[in-house]
């Protein structure tokens, strides 16, 4: 058994790092405070293959392992969660299906600009309805003749506000019949397909989130990813990875809390001495501090397995739940350690706060992943 | 003059381009000479140019009880081939057992391929020279990780021991009318054909000289606040004819060009002063300014760490005391 | 153009620590990366290739662990990459780190046109390697050089020297050092390190593949020897003096004066 990065993913985190402290820490306080996505640096990042990690070099990704994947997702967000979210979600829950299910043709129609950042993706299933309980779906697609027509709203879209590509659940039928849910890839400028106003958001304000809706969407056969009614299997397949790629920004957004508070926690002086000096901050830096180590592992031991191609279902959510959770504590904290300064926006630590929550929600709630890791435990 | 007495000498390279690299020069003539006292061995200084006789005199009114000369118009340009040939000749003819030079350009450029083609050690920008008690080996002290770490290097069984000095370490000895020396001025012998020619050369303009070179460094962090006060800094910088630098947190909030970072993971600077303005004073910063000669720091926190290595703090805010201070001065330069 | 490009694997600074009661480096948790001027010398060597054609081939000196450095050469975009690394190479000052890389050097076809190094490692910061690579192999050296024109057989290259801008003009085969304000150090695409380490080919150099003898090389090769490692006296905190503005920048002015900055006030006036 590895425990130990490898040399390649090695020189990848530090690789990422300092582009990351270069060009995305500053980035990520004119986000919060403006909700402006930062084009030209996401043009940087397309030109660095951040958007085509795990996808193969002849779609013009970086074709890495899934460890390395998480590195990568784990560094952005320690520097600029917002852009680590747009990172991961586009990656995890966008590219990485179009690949695994598309075919040649949609690879070249849509795999091509993602991999290579051309093009932004969603992956929209959520609706005003439907959240946790993905079988309330009330978007539906009717077959006519050699397109589909759809209809339906989308909540909360990660990338919403910059996408060129979305991936949309609906329900399909023909004729009457319900035939399941499928997945629809549907480009932002076709017709039918409406934007929403961006969502004042308590963090993560970088990423334009949205709703999105669909009026009479006419949307060809060859943009039906899979097979007509195979949306389950997407799914659940494309689910996985994306908890891991959450699980990998929570982890980042609670390094760099832990990072700014070890470091606020040496500068700091009371009584005489620098607060670091004292045992309870010295607990709480200690706790933080094995529960990210943990979380690191359990992610990493998901990825890997992931990797190899066996089942990771209850790792991966294990990973999630585990790592959003900590993400939150570690944010909360570091506000603790900050004290009143921590409660300012003269220090990132908020931020992170503000950031952090959301990990726990999206992608699969926390009590959602206890009841996939339960039904796991439970089997057989 | 006995020839016993000018082999196994100490000898000291005369750099003399400009005037900086021609007191680095005297310093090491003084600390040479300190060095000569000890292992009762005599100070040479060696120059080679096209005239250098002026240059020969300076030396022993700074303390050379010898000077090794070469005149020649093939020497009159700065030449790592010609150097080389005609100091490894006189260093294989008289033997010297140290031989030293600033480490300045020249110095660091030219004396690792003499040392090489005498095929001995050598230590880079020495900030300290002793003798060792039981072998009377030169102790070289030479800097490593950006000065974080000192290395006591000695090179025991090759010669001569080769060392360039750091400049500013030592003190030049007053200038004497009245010292006694002797100038000679050895054959020269064939010089090599020169390999690397010179086509312009220029001084070097205020907008060309480094951060690293610069005499007055002031350094603004994070603490000040906002990117108008950061811009003071260079308006002071420009009144005391020095340069700005930036701590990281800094350059990332945009202050500052990433080409003014000092510190760790930027440039290492050792000007005779330093003002830091807003520096807490994280290690990864004073690492890379903690070889100015003085520091003065401002800053709001009595307690800011930056403070236990300044030689004045200054306990205000800048928003205050920029200003009085730019205002001050601008009446005055 | 066929160049070498001499790296060195060196700590990350900004990860490194200090063990101030053994007086080492504290080996643990640092990461290792291609010196920043080595870095630079890379990036130059690969501009120049685009230019003039040829190849750039790295080679480095050093433990196994080296690899690393080498790799990330060819991710950025070197076409060789020759590890010299052999138990005995350990403990080698530049005299005999010059030896190895020379004679490294010398056995690589076709014999380069250009050799390219760091002007200084951030470790040791010698910046002897260079000339004394130069010095074996019989080139001319230009060191420091932060521009570098191609004029034919010849290179036009220019660097700040003691206060001096020179532009001189060397023939080819040569060896150069470089500084900061070359060329820029571009960041690297992903896929580029991931080709890197898993499709790409280090070759390994030892001693006797250099037809090297043991007392030529490494700690029996040298000529210098570490003594001891201490770290400098800490600075001493001097004067910190609390009070309105105008008395602060009294202090400070009255510093100034005493540090020859500033002229002594006219008392005239």
């Amino acid at each position: 058994m590895r425990l130990e990065p490898t040399m390649k993913q090695a020189v990848i985190r530090r690789s990422v790092r300092k582009f990351s402290e270069r060009r995305l820490i500053a980035a990520a306080v004119e986000m919060d405070k403006t909700e402006q996505f930062p084009w030209d640096i996401a043009e940087e990042m397309a030109g660095l293959q951040y958007f085509g990690l795990e996808i193969p070099a002849t779609y013009g990704g970086a074709g890495l392992d899934s460890v390395s994947t998480a590195i990568v997702i784990e560094e952005i967000s320690k520097a600029n969660a917002a852009m680590g979210l747009c990172i991961s979600v586009h990656n995890g829950v966008a590219a990485s299906p179009v690949y695994l299910f598309g075919n040649a043709e949609q690879h070249r129609r849509f795999l091509n600009p993602l991999a290579q950042g051309k093009k932004i993706g969603t992956f929209c299933l959520t609706e005003p309805n439907a959240g946790s309980d993905a079988s309330a779906l009330e978007t539906n697609a009717i077959r006519d003749g050699g397109d589909y027509i759809l209809n339906g709203n989308k909540v909360f879209v990660t990338n919403g506000g910059i996408s060129g590509i979305n991936l949309i659940f609906a329900k399909t039928r023909a004729d009457g019949k319900d035939l399941g849910f499928s997945v629809f890839i549907v480009e932002s400028e076709r017709e039918g397909l409406e934007k929403g106003p961006i969502e004042d958001l308590m963090g993560m304000r970088g990423n334009p989130v949205c709703p999105l809706s669909l009026r009479d969407c006419r949307i060809p056969l060859e943009n039906r990813l899979g097979d007509e009614g195979g949306g389950l299997k997407i799914a659940l397949s494309t689910l996985g990875g994306g908890r891991l790629g959450i699980a990998a920004q929570a982890l980042g957004i609670a390094q760099a809390s832990l990072d700014a508070s070890i470091k606020y926690a040496k500068e700091r002086r009371q009584f005489g001495k620098a607060i670091c000096d004292f045992g309870a901050i010295q607990d709480l830096l200690a706790e933080v501090g094995t529960r990210i180590e943990a979380s690191r592992l359990l992610t990493h031991r998901a990825c890997d397995l992931r990797e190899k191609g066996k089942k990771y279902t209850m790792e991966s959510a294990m990973a999630k739940v585990y790592a959003s959770e900590i993400a939150v504590e570690a944010t909360r904290v570091g506000v603790q350690i900050h004290g009143g300064y921590g409660y300012t926006k003269a220090y990132p630590i908020e931020r992170f706060y503000r950031d952090a929550k959301v990990c726990e929600i999206y992608e699969g709630t926390s009590e959602i992943q206890r009841v996939v890791i339960a039904r796991e435990l439970l089997k057989g | 003059m006995k020839k016993n007495r000018l082999s196994d000498s100490i000898w000291v390279f005369g750099d003399y381009r400009n005037y900086f690299q021609n007191r680095v020069t005297l310093q090491l003539i003084a600390k040479g000479k300190e060095l000569a006292k000890e292992l009762d061995k005599q100070l040479i200084a060696v120059v080679l140019g096209d005239q250098v006789h002026q240059y020969a005199m300076e030396y022993v009114a700074h303390g050379a009880d010898v000077v090794v000369a070469g005149e020649d118009p093939g020497l009159m340009e700065y030449q790592v081939d010609t150097y080389t040939a005609v100091l490894a000749r006189w260093v294989e003819a008289f033997k010297p057992q140290i031989l030293l030079a600033g480490a300045t350009s020249f110095g660091r450029e030219f004396f690792p391929r003499l040392a090489k083609r005498l095929h001995t050690g050598l230590s880079a920008d020495c900030v300290a020279l002793d003798v060792e008690k039981d072998t009377g080996l030169l102790v070289q002290t030479t800097p490593s990780f950006g000065g974080e770490l000192l290395a006591e290097v000695v090179t025991p069984d090759h010669k001569p021991q080769m060392a360039t000095v750091h400049p500013g370490i030592f003190r030049e000895l007053p200038h004497d009318p009245d010292a006694f020396g002797c100038i000679i001025y050895p054959e020269i012998g064939p010089l090599p054909e020169i390999r690397v020619k010179r086509m312009r050369t220029r001084p070097q303009q205020t907008h060309d000289i480094r951060l690293e070179d610069a005499a007055v460094v002031v350094a603004g962090g994070i603490g000040l606040g906002s990117k108008e006060l950061f811009g003071m800094l260079s308006e002071l910088a420009d009144l005391l004819g020095g340069d700005v630098g930036a701590t990281r947190p800094a350059v990332y909030a945009g202050w500052a060009e990433e080409e003014r970072l000092l510190g760790q993971t930027g440039k290492n600077v050792r000007p005779k002063l330093l003002i830091s303005v807003g520096t807490s004073g994280a290690l990864q910063y004073t690492t890379g300014i903690q070889g100015a000669e003085t520091i003065i720091a401002i800053n709001r926190d009595p307690n800011a760490p930056f403070f236990k290595i300044a030689d004045l703090g200054l306990v205000g805010d800048a928003v205050t005391v920029l200003p009085l201070l730019l205002d001050a001065l601008r009446k005055r330069v | 153009m066929e160049i070498v490009v001499c790296i060195k694997q060196v700590p990350d600074v900004p990860t490194v620590r200090m063990d101030r009661e053994r007086m080492t480096i504290i080996r643990e948790g640092v990461e290792s990366v291609i010196n920043p001027l080595d870095y630079i010398a890379l990036e130059a060597a690969l501009e120049l290739r685009q230019k003039a054609g040829g190849h750039v081939c790295i080679i480095t000196m050093g433990p196994v662990q080296s690899e690393v450095a080498l790799r990330e050469a060819l991710a950025v975009g070197a076409d060789q990459a020759i590890l010299l690394t052999d138990p005995d190479f350990a403990g080698a000052d530049t005299l005999a780190t010059s030896h190895v890389l020379a004679r490294a050097i010398q056995k690589i076809e076709p014999f380069p046109d250009l050799i390219l190094c760091g002007m200084q490692t951030t470790d040791s910061d010698t910046g002897h390697v260079g000339p004394q690579i130069a010095e074996e192999l019989g080139l001319p050296q230009v060191c420091g050089v932060n521009e570098i024109h191609r004029e034919g057989k010849f290179l036009v290259v220019k660097r700040l020297s003691d206060g001096f801008v020179d532009t001189v003009k060397v023939t080819l085969p040569t060896l150069l050092t470089v500084t900061k304000g070359l060329c820029p150090v571009r960041d690297l695409p992903l896929g580029a390190l991931e080709a890197a380490f898993s499709t790409k080919d280090v070759l390994e150099w030892n001693m006797t593949d250099l037809d090297l003898k043991k007392e030529e090389v490494g700690f029996a090769g040298s000529a210098t020897q570490v003594r001891r490692l201490r770290t400098p006296p800490p600075r001493g905190s001097g004067d910190i003096i609390e009070g309105p503005p105008d008395v602060l920048v009294g202090h400070l002015l009255r510093r100034l004066e005493a540090l020859s900055i500033l002229d002594e006030e006219d008392e005239k006036k």
